[in-house]
């Protein structure tokens, strides 16, 4: 059986994750992709409202102050404070999976000072509730753009520095299988 | 708020939790249905409003319904709201058969679980969720539920000790129970303390496991449940709020605060009135939360509350305090069967209030608090809802 077929058996069978190369979720609605597409370049960029000037997160289509809807991307000030930090042990996703049983994956959940608050994937192990972070957005594996707080003291200025994070936890690395299925 | 009088809520009916299933969300919408036209009498002409909540129906709505089981209503709804769907669905068909847009309605919730069917619900449970939740380790609701647990430990000083009252004393009443999944399994401090890690604070014990099941009840006039020869439930106040506190960064307070004093009032009862205490347990901290907004005791205090009560149906346990909490073992015990587990209290607390329960029954109960939360949109639930229900003396 070929490389094709063996695919779409798995995928048949409902297995799809089982691929030698597990990413993380890539699926996004419709405001997701285009918050993708706009954090491409710069640090962090997040929809304002050039109505009355708030500042959304997660994306919508329609700016949740004021109903208006001429929401742009922006460069927005990367700076928040932790609110919580989660270890998780485990994932409905294969990626993570794999990825959890090297070690726990940590999330958290930070106020930005703009305002919203984000779910990240916390790059740093020895924060604690109300030090303050930078989050910064960055493609992983899947090419869809994710948010990453690191520690406010820390160097994210250049794209390089911010590669280097997002490699050392390596989220812009597949999860291979290990041998054996 | 005009009152509930002439309107009553009977023929609880909870069916087919499994931990998978081959069947569809269908299937345990019309078997209920089925269950619950043969148990109060009735056949499918009597039924003029079907009220429907379901997660896994696809792109069937509950009118598609109406044509698989052969029915022809003159009311129709589809609320799925998760874990307030029973109580939304109470009180909307309340206020049918009341204006006389509707006879008898049944309103029900089921949910299938369908191989690996857990997975694809919490990869597209919501835009936001997909968006800027699930990203993130895709832990499903454990995510924001352990970020929530976290911070509530840390703000409250609370431990896993406490958050071990809850699920000892519903796994206690389980076992009383023939309908609860893991009503069959005793748990113990040691059992719930070394559990194995799942997300952050939450072990285990803590989460619930999905499952498939159905759940349901009719919603009638008083004089009509009384010719039917029904055992009914009168609706001494019912309310909802959703999104409220959408400014506090991560949640620790829910909608209820909004409106259980109100609700109180129009009620002429306050907690220490009730009977029994059903809340949406799809975590322990989320059923602390409603103790505290509910006001069995202040904001911050219910790991000492719970420290001090007797949870348990039948009030053997040690604690000072008496408040039979989750009688039937709460979703923690009994399964989350989709947007069932948002009837799971409605239907348990039916039993109590008609002294229908069978080994779990609490002795004279008359008066009951059922709450219910739901739907992580992104970060928190958004839905809140409380009804104060009283058992029709025959």
């Amino acid at each position: 059986m070929n490389i094709k077929d063996k695919m779409r058996k798995r995928l048949k069978l409902g297995r799809p994750s089982l691929r030698a190369r597990a990413r993380p979720p890539k699926h996004r609605s419709v405001c997701g992709s285009q918050f993708s597409a706009a954090n491409l370049p710069g640090i962090l960029q997040l929809q304002n409202c050039t109505d009355c000037g708030h500042v959304q997160y997660p994306p919508t289509e329609l700016c949740g102050a004021c109903l208006g809807s001429t929401l742009i991307y922006r460069d927005t000030p990367c700076t928040g404070t932790l609110l919580a930090q989660s270890q998780l042990h485990h994932s409905l996703w294969e990626y993570f999976k794999r990825r959890i049983k090297e070690a726990p994956w940590t999330i958290a959940s930070v106020q930005l000072d703009v305002g919203p608050v984000a779910i990240v994937h916390l790059a740093a192990g020895d924060l604690k509730t109300g030090n303050r972070v930078q989050v910064f957005s960055h493609s992983d594996a899947s090419r869809s753009v994710v948010l990453i707080a690191v520690p406010a003291s820390a160097d994210i200025t250049t794209p390089a520095l911010r590669q280097a994070i997002i490699t050392t936890i390596q989220l812009d690395q597949p999860a291979k299988r290990q041998q054996g299925i | 708020m005009k009152d509930y009088s002439g309107v009553v809520l009977t023929t609880p009916i909870s069916l087919g939790y499994a931990r998978q299933s081959p069947h569809g969300a269908a299937w345990f919408v019309g078997s209920v249905l089925r269950e619950m036209i043969s148990t109060a009498g009735l056949t499918k002409k009597d039924i003029d409003g079907f009220s429907v909540s379901s997660f896994s129906l696809g792109v069937d709505s509950a009118v598609a319904l109406t044509q698989h089981f052969g029915l022809c209503v003159r009311w129709l709804e589809q609320a799925n709201v998760g874990g307030v769907s029973g109580i939304l669905a109470l009180r909307r068909a309340a206020r049918a058969v009341q204006c006389g847009e509707a006879e008898i309605v049944a309103c029900i919730g089921g949910d299938g679980a369908a191989h690996r069917s857990f997975e694809t619900t919490a990869a597209h449970f919501s835009n936001w969720s997909t968006d800027a939740a699930f990203p993130y380790g895709a832990a499903g609701p454990n995510g924001p539920f352990s970020l929530i647990t976290a911070h509530y430990m840390e703000r409250y000083q609370a431990q896993r000790e406490d958050f071990a009252r809850i699920c000892l004393d519903q796994r206690y009443n389980a076992n009383h129970f023939s309908g609860a999944l893991l009503g069959h399994k005793k748990l113990s401090l040691s059992d719930y303390l070394n559990a194995r890690p799942i997300a952050g604070p939450l072990h285990l014990f803590d989460c619930v496991m999905p499952c498939a099941g159905g759940e349901g009840f009719l919603v009638m006039s008083e004089d009509r449940a009384n010719q039917l020869n029904l055992p009914a439930v009168r609706i001494l106040a019912a309310d909802e709020c959703h999104n409220a506190h959408a400014d506090d960064p991560i949640q620790d307070r829910g909608g209820w605060t909004e409106y259980i004093q109100d609700l109180y009032n129009r009620a002429a009862t306050g907690p220490q009135d009730v009977d029994f205490l059903q809340t949406y347990d799809d975590y322990p901290v989320i059923s602390m939360l409603q103790m505290e907004d509910l006001g069995f005791c202040s904001k911050g205090n219910a790991p000492a509350f719970v420290g001090q009560t007797d949870m348990r149906f039948d009030q053997s346990g040690p604690g000072v305090n008496k408040l039979p909490h989750n009688t039937s073992g709460g979703q923690l015990s009994c399964g989350q069967a989709g947007a069932a587990a948002g009837f799971l209290g409605v239907t348990e607390s039916l039993r109590q209030l008609t002294g229908k329960a069978q080994k779990n029954q609490v002795s004279n109960a008359r008066v009951g608090l059922v709450s219910g939360y739901g739907m992580v949109n992104y970060d928190r639930g958004i839905c809140t809802a409380a009804a104060m229900l009283q058992g029709v003396a025959r």
